[in-house]
């Protein structure tokens, strides 16, 4: 699991290109968006279902589904976890 | 003075000419269905294709099946074609002009080929066709129009309604005596791509307005209207249509999405009324933009709302007919207007069952048009939102308009073109902001927040963008991903970023300007067309202040294709932004 949480934490940080964002500060347990969190938006949840196709082959075909899994990555990771399929 | 609609032409979906849309619209029958013709994989997404193979355009149009032209160029050819022939004036000795909505351009040729342009030289002209202008520069050729003068407006999916708007404000000004004007978009892997990594397209026929919506079908075409100051009879009664009034107007809201309350789009509403010298219960019908997003369709409501309140007029979308034509969709929308004053009836909104609390209520099936005016609406990716208003009466007299003449003068520039002078970007935005833009978004909102600053002003009122090749960096790294990966897992990050009015929309967002909000992108004439335009807003009193900008690109790749032509290699960047004002004694 914490492999896992390393592994989103610096996909997410790549693809996003939160370059001032350091891996160390990546809290996984923050929300990721609204103000007091990293601050991320609506597109920012497509670029990570992409994320999620590219590199764990889960398929989410409608963002409102992801409100929930998409609270920080801690919630991805369990969620990556659990359905997989590479 | 008013503006007169002298002919049209169309092609689409659910017709290849007006005849044929119109029995279409009457007898409900839907043009979206499985796709046919674009060379996709994604062959569950619905569109709205035009009926023909780009072989049958050819042949319409005379040429050689085997000559390699974009299927926006056929289309738009098409369509010009039958607006003059339509309209049956002689245009021997006048000044013409044709103006065209697209974004799209020769991206479905460039995409068909840009693998085989890198190793093969007899391709390389090709790449002299993918930008709008030479689009439209192609397109004015084939309909025999070789002397016009040329110009192509690019505000995504309301680039038509602005070409509309554009030509009359020539006519109006005395620039031209006749303008046809309309837009072109051919469907293309780019776009649907695009557009599908938004999540924005149903798999099922689109919905505008329905409870269930659950988002737009792309389709494809394109219409123009043959515009003239002179009045002219447009049907056997002795019925004129003339464009009454227009607005455009900028969200200033979001890249993709559309503001709760829909102020674009009711400040372009309100704007077009005001300039009709009508009130909004003067309005019989409004074609909606209508798209089946959820976010447009509630958007363009809460803005129809504040228009006209208690008393809406019959409203319809009438892109369950069509689909989305994008930036054809202005001009596709303006001729069904056109249809429908003239056979005194309403398009039906195609696709619509269950009634959404936060949307209008549209007309369910088609009804007769009691009345003479009608309201069209066009709104585009980044805010950029617009409407006319379409007549079958003429304007009452309002004795002589508001004629200012006021000089333009300049008040401040700025000029980046080496990428060196980017990191001043961090004097203006933050890293979290910052993240997302690409060279020349960077290079475009520093001269204009440096040019902005210079002359001490802080929302300008109005904003025009010139670009020959638009955001190319951005759509290169789309294209070659899905060339190079597939259909799937696309960035919409990158195709939010690949329209021509990206930066013009962008700075808008920053600036908070609410106002006037265009994209020129006709090759090397780009800033010239934008210039027109802000004296022409200055000058008339639209406008105080103006930030015009000159931006463009190059990646290597596309520097390499002018090496081998032989060409001047074309800068990395470069990005000149000059704030116009009105001289003191105006």
């Amino acid at each position: 699991m914490e492999q896992l949480i390393n592994d989103l934490k610096s996909q997410i940080k790549e693809a996003l290109n939160l370059e001032e964002l350091s891996l160390e500060e990546f809290d996984e347990n923050a929300p990721l968006f609204g103000e007091e969190g990293i601050g991320l938006d609506s597109i920012d949840v497509l670029e990570i279902i992409v994320l999620l196709e590219k590199n764990y082959g889960i398929r989410l075909a409608n963002p409102k589904d992801g409100r929930a899994i998409f609270q920080s990555v801690r919630t991805i990771a369990e969620h990556v976890q659990a359905n997989r399929k590479k | 003075m008013d503006i007169q609609v002298a002919g049209y032409g169309i092609i689409c979906a659910i017709g290849n000419d007006a005849q044929s849309v119109l029995r279409s619209l009457k007898e409900g029958r839907t043009g979206i269905g499985p796709m046919r013709y674009l060379r996709s994989s994604h062959k569950e997404l619905p569109v709205g294709e035009v009926k023909l193979s780009d072989e049958e355009m050819l042949q319409m149009l005379g040429l050689d099946e085997k000559t390699v032209i974009s299927r926006t160029v056929l289309m738009g050819a098409v369509a010009i074609r039958q607006a003059l022939e339509h309209a049956n004036i002689d245009t021997q000795g006048k000044r013409v002009t044709v103006i065209s909505g697209t974004t799209v351009g020769g991206m479905d040729i460039t995409e068909r080929f840009f693998k085989q342009i890198k190793d093969d030289d007899t391709l390389l002209p090709l790449v002299e066709k993918h930008d709008c202008g030479s689009s439209t520069r192609e397109m004015a050729d084939l309909a025999g129009l070789k002397e016009a003068q040329v110009c192509t407006v690019s505000t995504a999916c309301s680039s038509a309604v602005n070409a509309i708007i554009l030509g009359s404000e020539m006519l109006k000004n005395n620039e031209a005596d006749v303008v046809i004007t309309g837009g072109t978009e051919a469907l293309s892997l780019f776009h649907l791509n695009g557009f599908n990594s938004l999540m924005i397209l149903d798999k099922e026929l689109c919905r505008p307005f329905d409870k269930s919506r659950a988002g737009l079908n792309l389709g494809e075409g394109a219409a123009f209207v043959v515009l003239q100051s002179q009045p002219h009879s447009i049907s056997p009664q002795g019925k004129r249509i003339v464009i009454r009034g227009y607005g455009n107007r900028c969200d200033a809201f979001h890249q993709t999405a559309s503001s709760e309350n829909g102020e674009g789009a009711f400040l372009a509403m309100s704007e077009a009324l005001q300039m009709a010298g009508l009130q909004p219960d003067d309005i019989q019908y409004i074609n909606a933009h209508g798209t089946g997003t959820p976010n447009n369709d509630a958007s363009e409501s809460a803005a129809i709302r504040r228009v006209f309140g208690e008393k809406i007029p019959l409203v319809s979308s009438t892109k369950g007919f069509t689909g989305h034509t994008t930036s054809a969709s202005g001009a596709i929308e303006t001729v069904i207007c056109i249809l429908a004053l003239l056979n005194d009836f309403v398009p039906s909104n195609y696709g619509w069952k269950e009634q959404d609390e936060s949307c209008i209520t549209p007309a369910p099936s088609p009804l007769p048009l009691l009345g003479s005016a009608v309201l069209c609406n066009s709104f585009g990716f980044g805010g950029n939102d617009s409407a006319v208003v379409i007549g079958a009466s003429p304007n009452p007299s309002k004795g002589g308009e508001k004629h200012q003449d006021a000089e333009t003068c300049v008040l401040a520039e700025a000029v980046i073109d080496d990428v060196e002078q980017l990191g001043e970007l961090r004097e203006f935005v933050s890293a979290g902001e910052a993240r997302r833009m690409s060279k020349l978004m960077k290079a475009a909102t520093i001269s204009s927040l440096k040019a902005l600053r210079e002359a001490g002003i802080e929302t300008p009122d109005a904003i025009i963008t010139a670009t020959a090749f638009g955001m190319l960096e951005t759509s290169e790294k789309f294209l070659v991903d899905m060339l190079e990966n597939g259909e799937e897992t696309l960035s919409p990050t990158l195709f939010m970023q690949s329209t021509h009015n990206t930066l013009s929309s962008a700075i808008a967002i920053r600036t908070k300007c609410h106002g006037y909000n265009m994209t020129y992108s006709q090759g090397k004439d780009s800033l010239e067309w934008a210039l027109r335009d802000a004296r022409r807003l200055i000058g008339t009193g639209k406008a105080k202040t103006v930030l015009v900008g000159y931006h463009d690109e190059a990646t290597p790749t596309f520097q390499e294709f002018f090496r081998r032509m032989g060409k001047p290699v074309p800068q990395e960047i470069y990005s000149r932004s000059i704030v116009l004002g009105a001289t003191k004694n105006a």
